[in-house]
């Protein structure tokens, strides 16, 4: 604040300065107009139906919360846009799919209530276990060799390497669409009744595992980078690579480790996604991955609460804004992307990215 | 143009020489002039689509269903018929071109296509200009009847003619009158969802609520909530399976269980019913039917021992194709005179005389053409699912 003083031209200052809360007061009386006319005018929706909106944004912005962790996981380390990310994600939905395949066909996938538990265990088990294994060799055949190569040569290494690995899967599972097997206690249509004035609303157990599971992984991943010996080592790491290589940290050990949990975590979103929304396909990936890349930016990227924080207000933004501004729900990839857009002109290091971005610069 | 008349006249002097100008003066009053066939040569007839590229397969198994045509009526008068397949590669630019090399031939009468409606579009005012009537079996874009062509009929289904039947059907036999629209946001789901919107609130129905989803998503519970709120009885998909799939498996989530989703050809087919299965239960969409006849059989059964391939695998088109060069050589026919060893076909009156075919028994159906050339048996059925199988849909 102090520059200001140095600069001559203050006219031109006071205009810049009016920019943004000219905006600010635009944008917030256009949505308070329009949530006047759907809710007082219009009354569009019920009490039911909101909450229908809310449930459906709580479940996808988990899902984009444990995603974008990932994301914001590897570039708190390497400074890179792990682009591959989402397909990582879409080949741990298979390897989901292929265990509960494989208890199906054995027959114990029903056969009682401890097998069915067992089978969603097993699916998250190999899920994430294989997604880590990818997201470790990709890390080995496409970063590694480019780490000291300029920011921008890793990231389309990662583009290649992202079409690399859905035409594999399309080469390998074909083009088709699978359906996910939930063992019979999973059944996706299957949930509790809850009364909201007056009318039933469904809250699926798929749902709730899936809100539950990722905020678990949530504050498993935060217990994990704060108090342990390895998550001290990928702060280090993340904050100085020579320093933390003086220090006598291995420097390749901790980049592997943090693929080997942000892989991990991308497995579990991907049978999440499988065993909730039911359909896999080889391109499932690419969407919610370029959504939780999104929810890391909005959240501040580089900073594990902030992805927490983007990708449910993301989901939630999805579902509920083109109800709450009345608009068709076409529009709401370009809701979320206009409140994206906003968020980085008001705050441009993201939600809560101020404390890590101040320290990167 | 003055090119092409210059040809024209050079070959029909050459055509003239050829035959020995045996029965002397032509006489052709038609307005278009007339296409004249001496003796040894051919009448040609041109099916054009995509027979190589990535839509190939429709322009293969078309061509095939023409061929067969032709050999069920190999001569016209004493005159050999030939059947040239020319290809489009199914894009616009190279139809207009195709249609150019075809106008610039005088021995081509008519025109069994073009495949997709794009390069049909632009191929219209080249056969217009040039009067050479064309059938098409399978350019299902609405507008293409209404640019007030003379010479452009299809035998096809088309998107309207879709729409006008799923709304009586949903109106009339299955009772629903608030429906809710939803399509995909693509030029052919949301045309046909615009449609049906349109054609129900004609019929007294109301359209209570519409929204556009985004293709090739798995999660649409938010924008079938909306549509829960509006109680509709029955909800309208614009669109194809694989999104069709994911909406019918979230209805019963969002609170509606029991309300049909009404398909079109969009959404039928095998891969519908093993991506939602039980969900799917009472599920409509449209089919296209080809109905049960000897003709058909022995139709299949040519094409199997002549091409080593099943009919239907490649594309659904190939009777298509088949009636709609058969309804031209038949015209051919009634058109065609011979004056003096040379076959007369007046152009004008050809493209009428198509244009009239009236009761055309083909493998499609009873063709009669309507007087903007939609010749299409007006047949479809709608299906049902039901025990997890396609059948066909109550009261039709």
């Amino acid at each position: 604040m102090a520059s200001d003083a140095q600069v001559p031209a203050k006219r031109f200052i006071n205009l810049e300065r009016l920019v943004r809360p000219a905006l600010a007061v635009l944008v917030a009386a256009f949505v308070l107009w329009r949530l006047w006319d759907v809710v007082m005018v219009q009354k569009a929706y019920g009490g039911d139906t909101w909450v229908r909106f809310a449930i459906s944004g709580l479940i996808l912005g988990g899902v984009y919360a444990v995603i974008a962790l990932g994301y914001t996981l590897v570039y708190g380390i390497l400074f890179m846009i792990n682009f591959a990310h989402g397909d990582v994600m879409m080949l741990g939905a298979f390897a989901g799919y292929f265990t509960l395949e494989a208890f199906k066909s054995t027959g114990v996938l029903d056969a009682s209530l401890f097998s069915g538990i067992l089978a969603v265990v097993a699916a998250f088990a190999v899920g994430m276990g294989s997604a880590s294994l990818i997201a470790v060799n990709l890390e080995r055949i496409a970063y590694r060799p480019l780490r000291t190569a300029p920011r921008l040569v890793p990231l389309i290494s990662a583009i290649g390497a992202s079409l690399v690995l859905q035409n594999a899967a399309q080469l390998m599972f074909g083009a088709a669409r699978h359906t996910y097997a939930n063992p019979a206690i999973l059944d996706r249509n299957a949930g509790w009744q809850v009364m909201i004035s007056g009318k039933p609303v469904l809250v699926s157990y798929t749902g709730v595992l899936t809100f539950v599971m990722s905020i678990l992984l949530m504050v498993g991943l935060y217990v994990l980078v704060q108090r342990t010996k390895i998550g001290k080592a990928m702060r280090a790491v993340a904050e100085d690579k020579q320093a933390a290589a003086l220090m006598g940290i291995d420097v390749n050990r901790v980049i592997s480790s943090t693929f080997v949990i942000s892989g991990a975590l991308a497995g579990a979103a991907g049978v999440m996604w499988g065993l909730h929304m039911g359909i896999i396909y080889h391109y499932v990936g690419f969407l919610p991955g370029i959504k939780a890349f999104t929810a890391a930016v909005l959240g501040g990227i580089g900073n594990i609460p902030g992805a927490m924080l983007g990708g449910i207000a993301l989901g939630v933004m999805e579902a509920l804004g083109p109800a709450v501004l009345g608009l068709p729900f076409q529009l709401k990839d370009v809701l979320a992307f206009s409140i994206l857009v906003l968020v980085l002109i008001f705050r441009p290091t993201g939600l809560l990215g101020e404390v890590l971005a101040r320290k990167k610069a | 143009m003055k090119k092409f008349q210059f040809v024209l006249a050079a070959l029909l002097l050459v055509g003239m020489l050829v035959s020995g100008c045996g029965g002397g003066e032509v006489e052709c009053t038609d307005e278009w002039g007339c296409a004249q066939i001496a003796k040894g040569q051919t009448v040609k007839i041109a099916y054009v689509g995509p027979m190589t590229g990535d839509y190939s397969a429709f322009g293969i198994d078309m061509s095939r269903g023409s061929e067969i045509a032709v050999q069920n009526k190999p001569e016209i008068k004493g005159f050999k018929v030939e059947l040239l397949k020319e290809d489009t590669q199914g894009s616009p630019e190279q139809g207009a071109a195709v249609a150019n090399k075809l106008a610039a031939d005088p021995q081509v009468v008519a025109i069994s296509g073009h495949t997709f409606s794009g390069s049909t579009e632009a191929a219209i005012p080249i056969y217009e200009k040039a009067g050479i009537v064309m059938v098409s079996a399978s350019a299902t874009n609405p507008p293409l009847t209404k640019l007030g062509s003379q010479v452009f009929n299809r035998v096809c289904f088309t998107d309207d003619m879709q729409a006008d039947f799923a709304s009586k059907y949903v109106f009339n036999a299955l009772g629903k009158k608030s429906v809710a629209v939803m399509h995909d946001g693509g030029a052919y789901g949301k045309g046909l969802a615009d449609m049906f919107a349109e054609d129900i609130t004609k019929l007294g129905g109301s359209v209570v609520a519409s929204e556009a989803i985004t293709p090739g998503e798995t999660d649409y519970s938010a924008p079938l909530a909306a549509i829960a709120a509006k109680k509709p009885e029955l909800i309208y998909y614009g669109g194809y399976s694989a999104e069709a799939a994911v909406l019918v498996n979230q209805l019963a989530g969002a609170g509606m269980a029991g309300i049909p989703l009404f398909g079109c050809d969009g959404t039928y087919g095998e891969d519908y019913l093993s991506l939602t299965g039980k969900n799917s239960e009472g599920s409509y969409s449209t089919n296209v039917p080809i109905p049960a006849s000897d003709a058909f059989t022995t139709f299949r059964t040519t094409y199997q021992s002549q091409f080593g391939d099943e009919q239907g695998k490649l594309s659904p088109f190939s009777p298509h194709s088949h009636d709609s060069t058969a309804v031209l050589l038949a015209a051919i026919d009634k058109v065609a005179k011979v004056q003096g060893g040379t076959l007369v076909i007046p152009r004008k009156a050809l493209a009428a005389e198509v244009r009239a075919t009236k009761g055309f028994q083909g493998l499609t159906g009873t063709l009669t053409c309507s007087s903007t050339g939609e010749c299409a048996a007006p047949s479809v059925v709608f299906m049902v699912v039901q025990d997890g199988k396609w059948v066909e849909g109550p009261g039709q």
